[in-house]
This record gives C-alpha cells, sequence and structure tokens, in this order.
C-alpha cells in the first residue's frame, strides 16, 4: 500500500465493471474521490510489525467443519417455490440472457 | 390491565397465570405500532395478524407463547417480505425462514413486524435505507442510530417489547446506545447466520435489543447454539444465563484509556461517573492497554468491504430481486471497495494485510482477559446525531463506530447500556466487552449495575413519551 494509490476515473469504470454496477456518469468523479478518500484512511496498518504474524481467516478458531451429504426434503424447494421471486419465468425455468 | 412498560420477562408471566390473554397482548402492541409508527418509522412491514392460532382459554408450554417481538428486515422470515431496507429486494418474499427466527417460532413468539434500517445493513443511521429514515424517539429530529434503528427505536418508544438486531461492526450497540436500551452482539458465531441476509460473514452476528438484561439472556438462550446450516457456528455448550447472572460475582474490570480518545465530554463525564458507581458495587477497576480503535476501524473497512462485495455479488436479478441498477450509493462504494481490494495486483496490500492486523487485534484482546474479566468503555463517541449532522462526518459510519469495531474484528462478545442522559437529555451508552463466548460475565455485570441503578431510569423516561 503507498501512498500514491490515487483512482483514475478509468479505475472506477474497471473496478465498476468487474462489479457489474451501472454508473451514472455524474458519480464517477465521486466514487473516485470517495474511494481514494477510504484507500488513504486505511494506510494507517502500515504503522504496524506485520512480518511475522499470520493472516487471520476466522475468529474463533473452529477447525475441520463437515456436514452430512445430502439434505432433508423439508428443506427443498418445490419449483414454484424456487421460481416465486423471479421476475422472468418460462415454463419454469429462469430465463437469462444468451451467453454464445 | 396496564401493559405499558412491561418487560417480555413480566408479560410471560402475565401470561401464563391468565392475567392477560395472548390475544390482547398482540393487539396492543399492534395498536401502539399503528399509533406511534407513522412519526418514527420504525418498521418497513408490519404484520396484519398473529401467526400463531390463538384459542381461547388454552396456553401451550412454550417458552415465548404471545410474546410479539419486531424483527430487523435482515432476517429472512417465510412467506413475509424481506428486503433488507433495500429497493433490491423490494417485493422478495422469503421461501424459507432464518435459524434464529425459526427458533422464536418453535418457542411461540408472534412476528410483530420487520424492522428498518440501513439499506444492507451499511450504514450508523438508518439514512441508506430505500424506505426513509427511521427517526429518534428521544427527539425526532436526530438518527436513532444504525443500522439496528428500527429495532432500537422500536423497543425505546414500547411498540415492541423487545427486538432482534444484528451486528457487523456496531449495528446493534450503536442504536442501543443512541436510543437508551440494552443492545448484545454476542460472540461471533454463538448464534446461527444461517437466513440472515449476509453482509460481512466473518463480522455478521445477531443479537437481541430489549428493555431489561433478563430480556436479554432469556432471548439470547433462545437464540444460541450450533447450527448444521452455518459452519462456523460454535459447538462450545450455551451455559444457563439467567441463573449465572443472578449470583452477584465481584469482577475485575479493565478501562481501555484508549477508548476515551475523542470522547464528546459529556460522555466521559458520565463514563467517570459510572467508573465510581461500579467501584462502589464492590468490583475491581485497573486500568489496562489496547491497541487504538483506529486500526480496527482499517481492519474492518477492508476485510468488511471485501465481504460485502462478494455477498453483494449474488444479486444478479435473474434467480430472485431486482437487478443490480437498484443498488444505492452507499451499497455500491460498498462493493466498488471492496471489488478493488480482493483484485489482481491488490490482494496483498490491503485484504490479506488487514487480516494480519486482525490477528494482533484478537491476540491483544486474549492477552488482555487474562487479567481482567470485562472491559468497560463509552459505547458511542457522540450521543445521537441530528438529521443531516452526518455530513459534517466524512467517512461516518466508521468514525460513530469506532469504539464497537475493535470487538467485531476480534469477534468477542458487547454489550450497550444506558448510562445517564447528557445535557442534551440524549441517552449514553456504555460498551461492556467480554472474553471468547463469556457473555455469562457481561450479563452478571450488567444485571447488577440493572439492580444497583435501574440505568438511571433512562429506559423508563425514553417510553414515558409514548405512554
Amino acid at each position: 500500500m503507498s501512498k500514491s494509490v490515487h483512482l483514475t476515473k478509468e479505475d472506477v469504470l474497471h473496478i465498476a465493471q468487474l462489479a457489474n454496477l451501472p454508473l451514472s456518469e455524474e458519480s464517477i468523479e465521486k466514487y473516485q474521490k470517495d474511494l481514494t478518500e477510504t484507500l488513504h484512511y486505511v494506510e494507517n496498518l502500515d504503522e504496524l510489525d506485520i512480518s511475522k504474524t499470520e493472516a487471520s481467516s476466522h475468529t474463533t478458531d473452529l477447525q475441520n467443519v463437515f456436514f452430512e451429504d445430502g439434505t432433508k426434503e423439508t428443506r427443498k424447494f418445490t419449483q414454484e417455490q424456487a421460481t416465486q421471486n423471479a421476475k422472468n419465468i418460462k415454463n419454469g425455468q429462469f430465463v437469462v440472457k444468451r451467453l454464445m | 390491565m396496564d401493559l405499558f412498560g412491561k418487560t417480555i420477562t413480566e408479560l410471560q408471566a402475565l401470561i401464563k397465570e391468565k392475567k392477560v390473554a395472548a390475544s390482547e397482548v398482540w393487539e396492543y402492541f399492534v395498536k401502539r405500532s399503528k399509533r406511534h409508527n407513522p412519526k418514527l418509522n420504525a418498521y418497513v412491514s408490519l404484520l396484519e395478524k398473529p401467526s400463531n392460532p390463538i384459542v381461547k382459554g388454552i396456553i401451550p408450554k412454550m417458552e415465548l407463547w404471545g410474546i410479539p417481538l419486531a424483527v430487523k428486515d435482515n432476517y429472512c422470515t417465510k412467506g413475509v417480505r424481506t428486503t433488507a431496507s433495500s429497493k433490491v429486494l423490494d417485493d422478495f418474499i422469503s421461501p424459507y425462514e432464518s435459524t434464529v427466527t425459526s427458533k422464536l417460532k418453535l418457542s411461540g413468539y408472534e412476528l410483530l413486524g420487520k424492522t428498518n434500517m440501513d439499506a444492507w445493513a451499511h450504514g450508523a443511521s438508518t439514512e441508506t435505507s430505500d424506505y426513509g429514515l427511521t427517526k429518534n424517539p428521544w427527539d425526532l429530529g436526530r438518527y436513532p442510530g444504525g443500522s439496528s434503528g428500527g429495532s432500537a427505536a422500536a423497543v425505546a418508544a414500547y411498540i415492541a417489547p423487545g427486538a432482534i438486531g444484528s451486528d457487523t461492526g456496531g449495528s446493534i450497540r450503536h442504536p442501543s446506545a443512541w436510543c437508551g436500551i440494552i443492545g448484545l452482539k454476542p460472540t461471533y458465531g454463538r448464534v446461527s447466520r444461517y437466513g440472515v441476509i449476509a453482509m460481512g460473514s466473518s463480522f455478521d452476528c445477531p443479537g437481541p435489543m430489549t428493555q431489561s438484561v433478563e430480556d436479554n439472556a432469556m432471548l439470547l438462550q433462545i437464540m444460541a447454539g450450533k447450527d448444521p446450516y452455518d459452519a462456523t457456528s460454535s459447538p462450545v455448550a450455551v451455559p444457563d444465563y439467567r441463573s449465572k447472572m443472578k449470583t452477584k460475582r465481584k469482577l475485575k474490570i479493565g478501562i481501555a484509556r484508549e477508548y476515551l480518545k475523542g470522547v464528546e465530554p459529556d460522555i466521559q463525564t458520565a463514563f467517570e461517573n459510572m467508573v465510581d458507581v461500579i467501584k462502589k458495587m464492590g468490583h475491581s477497576v485497573v486500568d489496562v492497554s489496547l491497541m487504538s480503535p483506529e486500526y480496527s476501524i482499517s481492519v474492518y473497512t477492508i476485510a468488511q468491504r471485501a465481504e460485502v462485495s462478494s455477498n453483494l455479488g449474488r444479486y444478479d436479478g435473474i434467480r430472485y430481486a431486482n437487478n443490480r441498477a437498484y443498488f444505492g450509493q452507499e451499497a455500491k462504494r460498498r462493493i466498488m471497495l471492496g471489488t478493488y481490494t480482493l483484485s489482481h495486483g491488490y490482494y496483498d496490500a490491503f485484504y490479506k494485510k488487514a487480516q494480519k492486523v486482525r490477528t494482533l487485534i484478537k491476540n491483544n484482546f486474549k492477552k488482555t482477559f487474562e487479567d481482567v474479566d470485562l472491559i468497560i468503555g463509552p459505547n458511542t463517541p457522540v450521543t445521537a446525531l441530528k438529521v443531516g449532522e452526518f455530513e459534517k462526518y466524512p467517512f461516518f459510519g466508521e468514525l460513530m463506530d469506532q469504539l464497537n469495531e475493535p470487538a467485531s474484528a476480534a469477534g468477542i462478545p458487547a454489550m450497550s447500556i444506558p448510562i445517564e442522559l447528557d445535557s442534551k437529555n440524549l441517552p449514553i451508552g456504555m460498551q461492556i466487552m467480554g472474553n471468547y463466548f463469556d457473555e455469562s460475565s457481561i450479563f452478571n455485570f450488567a444485571y447488577q449495575i440493572e439492580q444497583e441503578t435501574n440505568f438511571f431510569d433512562v429506559i423508563k423516561k425514553g417510553r414515558e413519551k409514548y405512554k
């Protein structure tokens, strides 16, 4: 992390594309400023010595959690339940954009 | 019978002794909610009918029979609209039930309404809600705090006898402090996250928000425990919180001076007064040294945004809900920051570094708890701000939550309790942090303070206006 982090307009558009977020033209500059500001704030982590520290992916030290194969009948959705909240359904199936 | 101000525990006794019928309790809170909600906007959805069949004269042996509770709108409730206060989920009817609300259902509770929040739980004011701001019952021109602001306001104005919230970086404790009630963020993994709309998955903690410590312990008792559907829920045995709460223990309390930096003078004074009370009660008080909360803000900011970007990736508008154009500004900001810090070339510089510092924060707490039972400090740097005032504070959410985020980053339990009012007649909260899975000591200590001070009648004064 260096003090030189400064997001450009192109950076913001690239991130938005990766995240599949539509941005309005006038909001780009605002995100550019806000995101850069936040990235500057977190630079205080550089003050700490973490050269010998392991990363934490978890807080309560749980290990090896297993789940039995299969599922209970009561947890299964019917096709109707699974599709009840979708905006575009045809013959009981989700409609998606053509990929090829 | 006048039910005004009765705790859940008191209502349970009245129902059991047949002094009041479950249907009367339901009618009472529905009537109060309909009367006061238009000015408070605590609910996104209010239920029309109780879900349990109430048969006159029959009282099933269920602990929460006839008790209506308000539930934050990020809990999936089967057959009931669940929005997380975002237009993305505007018409989403959950096809399944969260583990927490399943457990409450099995205990016989009634879902009274789904409470307003910052959209996706992103914020500390409810201002980012797509369904309007919730007002602070103490002063309608002020924020209730957030993100569980609707739940806090509902309890403070007694339009619900208790509520369920969720806390990722202070979202239960912060509004509890600003609305003058009791709110607990349990240890990470103490309560299942299954069916709670995911925000920061390594931080999210469901928890109770109540008028009394006993109500809080009783609700946690029902909510806590291992859940096969949440792999991060803990197998550690759940103790009997209420019996452990009532033995008067003499505790060793640590004060971290680092947490008093930048805190309003009124809050500092109230906190120091509280420390005197605690000493007089016979507890020993020592200074401890903790890492500055400023590092926790950074760890939280990086890790939580990263988890947000991943969790909100599922909203594709295909299988359910509206498409991604419906995300508000704050959600977009967080998704984009997380996308950036997780992207190729930046992962080590941001995400991994944050996870390493997270280890330091955990170790810092673990070491400190070798010496003391609990750590106390102010819960928020300021009391409830006026609507619009957040613009004065860049980075508003994180600054308001700065004293809450260390416990979130470490995964330890922490509670906010009311201590006195400030010169603006607004409630002040004190935070009590405990060791991993030691909610018992927090309850024990908070209960003793409640017995000694009745929280300076703050909770009572808060609801009086809504009698």
